[in-house]
């Protein structure tokens, strides 16, 4: 924790940071700011425009489109949050093992990492969670195949660099533990490395996740995902220009935020930097 | 060994070994669906309100599915290496037939797309890396961080809404004509265009801060012509293999494109197979996907290797 509170001194935290928490906070409680039931169907007020009822309108069988945003946003952010998460762990994990063991285990696990990234990374997800038929899990799996060689490849490449250096020897002649360098000595640097990628990642899984949501591959219906209310609405584009741009504008402003953070942690990563 | 064969065998083991890992992949994600498969295909062949235990019976044994799973398993590993992919479960058609069909489509989007987003990406890029920090640089580098922010069918979905519904220039989805190609093939420009400017840019900019370019110029040459003669071609190995490799990451990209579009290529007809669990061309298509990008790696490889031979030696080496 001190590693992310050392990095933002709240003075000098860019424009991008704030959004971020802003954008955190939605996920966190959007649901409960939702005005209506998200999945409520009024066939009496379909495709209607926005007006003091739905300050956004409603879609095409009548659900407010503002509740269904504000619903969405857990899962369309915080599903993004949890797949790079799983994955940074999973490569991360993997990667130190990589770093710290034997050349038969290094080999196995960066040729793994070297096979996956040779496939398309959304084919991988998409034909997992075609297959297993949509849901969070298949979401998650599918992705993350995809996503965690990066990680190993970037932890793999910082864990043995650092292994090399002078105090990491001096700490191994002191007597210290193998799990003891690893965590102390080893992890913090990684971690530092993976941070832009991990908050790039974020931006990537929101729009692999609702790309999917809009194949109608993703979550199911009427669970309110973003890409799946682009999906539905899509035939009734021409009469529903607002409801259409509302869960657009989200995924829009999420992606930009985390893109624009991930480039200020990239360019500065002693001070969090600015934008 | 003559290097060169080495980097072409090297790439082609490895597309053959993506291809096994996704043929296996594909049997296995087959196996784990839950429910009856035979049920589902007798469904999906005469609807799902006629069909009885008999039909199901009936394509149990015609398909093969009653047999052990490693029996089926090498069946299908020895069905794909004679390039045998089998039917279509929902069309009936033979899954080679299908995509041939489509691939055409998706080639000639690919291909139309791809020199398209260059066509844009060269002059942005090049006019960026001349003048670091300056106005060019600034409006392309916010462009391509804003393109980079909006996944592929937002980009359709604004270019549908502007050119088809509000100034009616072009026909909003098909593929009759070839104006209906300008839509999904300016979509998929788009999104090429946010990867490709910053890595045009970064290699004009790294080559006009080379040593050899200072010298150019002290030996008199004018800056124009020292690049013309010295830049080009240096500023072109990144911004070549980076092209390549694009092309194979195209994929990511059509598969919502051609759905958005309603355009009938191997994106589309994957979707739909997902959709209604049409089992041999989902692993068909995702094979020949898998295949093309791995195609696609072996030819940036070589693209580099022609431009820069420096790779050789120190495969050599």
């Amino acid at each position: 924790m001190s590693l992310v509170l050392d990095r933002l001194s709240v003075r000098k935290l860019p424009p991008s940071a704030w959004l971020l928490a802003l954008l955190a906070g939605l996920a966190l409680t959007g649901p409960f700011l939702a005005p209506q039931d998200p999945t409520a169907q009024d066939l009496m007020r379909v495709m209607e425009a926005p007006g003091i009822n739905h300050l956004l309108g409603t879609d095409h069988v009548g659900r407010d489109i503002l509740s269904r945003v504000l619903t969405g946003a857990p899962h369309s952010l915080g599903l993004a949050v949890l797949c790079v998460a799983l994955a940074s762990s999973v490569g991360i994990t993997l990667g130190l093992i990589a770093a710290n063991g034997g050349v038969f285990v290094r080999v196995l696990i960066m040729r793994l990492a070297d096979l996956m990234l040779a496939l398309p990374g959304l084919l991988l997800a998409l034909l997992f969670a075609g297959f297993l038929g949509g849901g969070i899990w298949p979401l998650l799996i599918g992705l993350n195949l995809a996503l965690w060689p990066q990680y190993a490849r970037m932890a793999e490449a910082v864990a043995t660099s650092v292994l090399r250096e002078g105090h990491v020897e001096a700490a191994r002649l002191a007597g210290f533990s193998e799990r003891i360098i690893l965590t102390r000595h080893v992890l913090p640097p990684v971690l530092r490395a993976v941070m832009p990628l991990a908050t790039l990642g974020v931006g990537q899984a929101i729009m692999s996740i609702s790309a999917l949501g809009f194949l109608g591959l993703g979550l199911k219906p009427p669970t309110p995902e973003w890409g799946a209310m682009i999906n539905e609405l899509l035939p009734f584009l021409s009469e529903g220009f607002v409801q259409m741009a509302a869960p657009c504008l989200m995924i829009f402003v999420s992606v930009l935020t985390l893109t624009l953070a991930g480039r200020a942690l990239a360019a500065d990563p002693t001070r969090g930097g600015h934008d | 060994m003559n290097p060169l064969l080495r980097v072409v065998g090297l790439r082609i083991g490895q597309a053959l070994a993506t291809a096994a890992v996704l043929a296996s992949l594909c049997f296995v994600f087959v196996q784990a669906l839950p429910g009856d498969l035979a049920l589902r295909v007798a469904a999906a062949r005469v609807g799902d309100e006629r069909v009885t235990p008999e039909t199901a019976d009936r394509i149990r044994r015609e398909e093969g599915l009653d047999r052990p799973l490693i029996v089926q398993y090498g069946q299908w590993m020895i069905n794909l290496a004679q390039g045998d992919l089998g039917r279509s479960l929902l069309s009936g058609k033979p899954v080679k037939q299908e995509l041939t069909y489509h691939a055409s489509f998706t080639l000639q989007l690919g291909l139309i797309g791809w020199l398209l987003s260059y066509l844009i990406a060269l002059p942005l890029g090049i006019m960026a890396g001349f003048r670091p920090g300056g106005v060019v640089d600034r409006v392309t580098d916010a462009l391509a961080v804003t393109l980079a922010s909006l996944p592929t069918f937002l980009v359709g979905i604004g270019l549908i809404t502007l050119f088809a519904l509000t100034l009616r220039w072009l026909p909003p989805a098909g593929f009759r004509t070839s104006a209906h190609m300008v839509l999904p093939a300016f979509t998929l420009a788009l999104t090429l265009v946010a990867f490709s400017i910053p890595v045009i840019r970064n290699a004009v900019v790294e080559v006009r801060s080379a040593f050899f370019m200072t010298y150019a110029q002290v030996k008199g040459l004018s800056p124009a012509a020292a690049f013309r003669h010295h830049g080009v071609r240096n500023a072109a190995i990144p911004v070549l293999t980076y092209a390549a490799l694009q092309f194979a990451f195209v994929i990511d990209g059509f598969v919502v494109i051609e759905t958005l579009f309603n355009y009938p290529g191997l994106g589309e007809l994957l979707v739909k197979a997902l959709i209604a669990r049409d089992v041999p061309v989902i692993m068909g298509a995702g094979l020949v996907i898998g295949f093309a990008f791995a195609v696609v790696s072996l030819l940036a490889d070589l693209t580099r290797l022609w431009l820069d031979p420096r790779g050789l030696a120190e495969a050599r080496a």
